[in-house]
């Protein structure tokens, strides 16, 4: 179960190619449209606190 | 910085990515030196170290053409690794190493001090090129070929740290679905953003706290909570940046290593290990661990090349004594889990942690760690002084 949600997550996240078995969202699908409406949006929200990121001084 | 800035989506990654794509294999790799020097040049003007860091260019260029020099066996590899090491001990370690020295009145300190852009990343792709050239595992190249490697946008700042015999035949025959690649691509790009400022950038507002004037006039039971809330924003941060890098990477249809995979959630510290800053990791196995000796010495030496591993892990993170200490603290618990282990594999211990026990003491393990690396060791020692009650 934990091991399906974790490959759901990956395929959400653009780290995994193909969808997991018995997930619905395919690369075709609109739903990507929605989700990287989603993604943006919260982007938007969240942006603008801008810190550099932790590695890049190293 | 970088990575969550307009300019390095509009002018430097979707032309970069479009053109690569669109032009004969034979200019792929011109298009990524041209589009890596400009990107350098650029944000190392704007953000660190100004004219000077944007002529630390040339350090790329000597790289590329002293690299030629490579041949299996050659002692020229060697000078390679030196003069790597040297660029890093010059912008990275000289006020600590020579302040150590002479202590505060330090009369060679570098008060105009600064990092070129990703030092610490592209000095390990060098070293790796000249060890691996030395060895024969790694084909000489073409210059285009190499300059493109060391010059790759995506990854120079702060990696994935990639390797030269995995690059060039990416680089020579990229993915062309271009529909899948743009898609993952812009997927990983988005959540890696998103990972960014809704979780990484929120949790500042706690990290902040961990200072030398904060934390005795903290109630001592907030202090685990704000050392957690660096340990979760270290991890989101990081491995939102690496979503960045292997993203935009993706869109040049490139696939580069993978550098986070469920690290928290890891039962035992080599696990973690495995799972946590992975080319990094393999980079110290590879050219720190088994040149020493590796698992194939008497098991002392074993536990003193994990140690010395470590200790290197520790000083390339920063040049300070708590990073020091961050090191050596992944040594011990490394040692430990392999003592462990090794009698567990002897028959000399029958008890068996259970799984959840185990991820709790991972977990707490490594988060107690994250105290050397966020403060220097006066801030450290006072933020556990306090929370045991001394201060």
């Amino acid at each position: 179960m934990l091991k399906k949600l974790g490959e759901a997550l990956e395929y959400l996240g653009g780290a995994r190619d193909a969808a997991p078995a018995e997930f619905s969202l395919k690369l075709a699908s609109a739903w990507w449209g929605l989700w990287w409406g989603a993604l943006l949006a919260a982007i938007w929200v969240f942006s603008g606190q801008s810190s550099k990121f932790i590695y890049i001084d190293f | 910085m970088i990575f969550n800035t307009a300019e390095y989506f509009l002018f430097f990654l979707l032309p970069a990515a479009i053109l690569c794509r669109l032009v004969a294999p034979k200019a792929r790799p011109w298009i990524i030196i041209t589009f890596g020097i400009l990107f350098f040049v650029y944000f190392s003007y704007y953000y660190l170290g100004g004219i000077v860091g944007a002529f630390c260019i040339a350090i790329f260029i000597w790289e590329s053409i002293f690299s030629r020099l490579y041949k299996p066996g050659s002692a020229l590899c060697w000078i390679g690794v030196l003069q790597a090491l040297l660029v890093l001990v010059i912008f990275k370690y000289w006020n600590f190493l020579t302040g150590l020295i002479f202590g505060s009145q330090n009369p060679l300190a570098w008060n105009g001090a600064f990092l070129p852009l990703g030092v610490s990343f592209f000095t390990f792709e060098f070293i790796h090129y000249a060890v691996d050239r030395y060895k024969g595992k790694a084909e000489r190249g073409a210059f285009g070929e190499y300059m493109a490697f060391i010059l790759f946008f995506p990854t120079m700042v702060a990696g994935p740290i990639k390797r030269f015999q995995d690059f060039t035949p990416k680089l020579a025959n990229p993915s062309t679905n271009w529909a899948l690649d743009w898609n993952r691509g812009w997927t990983r790009i988005l959540c890696g953003l998103l990972k960014k400022f809704a979780v990484a950038d929120l949790l500042t507002s706690f990290t902040d706290n961990l200072t030398a004037e904060k934390i005795p006039h903290a109630h001592r039971w907030i202090l685990p909570v704000w050392l957690l809330a660096y340990g979760i924003k270290i991890y989101f941060d990081f491995s939102a940046y690496s979503d960045i890098a292997i993203g935009s990477a993706r869109l040049f249809g490139i696939g580069v290593p993978e550098n986070f995979d469920w690290p928290y959630i890891r039962r035992n510290i080599a696990e973690f290990w495995n799972h946590w800053h992975i080319s990094l990791y393999r980079w110290l196995v590879d050219y720190v661990f088994i040149p020493l000796g590796g698992s194939r010495v008497a098991p002392p030496r074993i536990l003193g090349n994990i140690l010395i591993t470590m200790l290197v892990s520790g000083i390339w993170h920063g040049a300070g004594i708590n990073f020091l200490v961050w090191g050596l603290w992944h040594g011990c618990l490394l040692i430990i889990h392999r003592l462990w282990s090794t009698a567990h594999q002897t028959g000399k211990i029958k008890f068996q942690i259970p799984g959840f026990i185990s991820w709790a003491l991972t977990f707490i393990a490594v988060n107690a760690g994250w105290s050397f690396f966020c403060m220097d060791m006066a801030t450290a020692r006072l933020f556990w002084r306090h929370l045991f009650g001394y201060a």
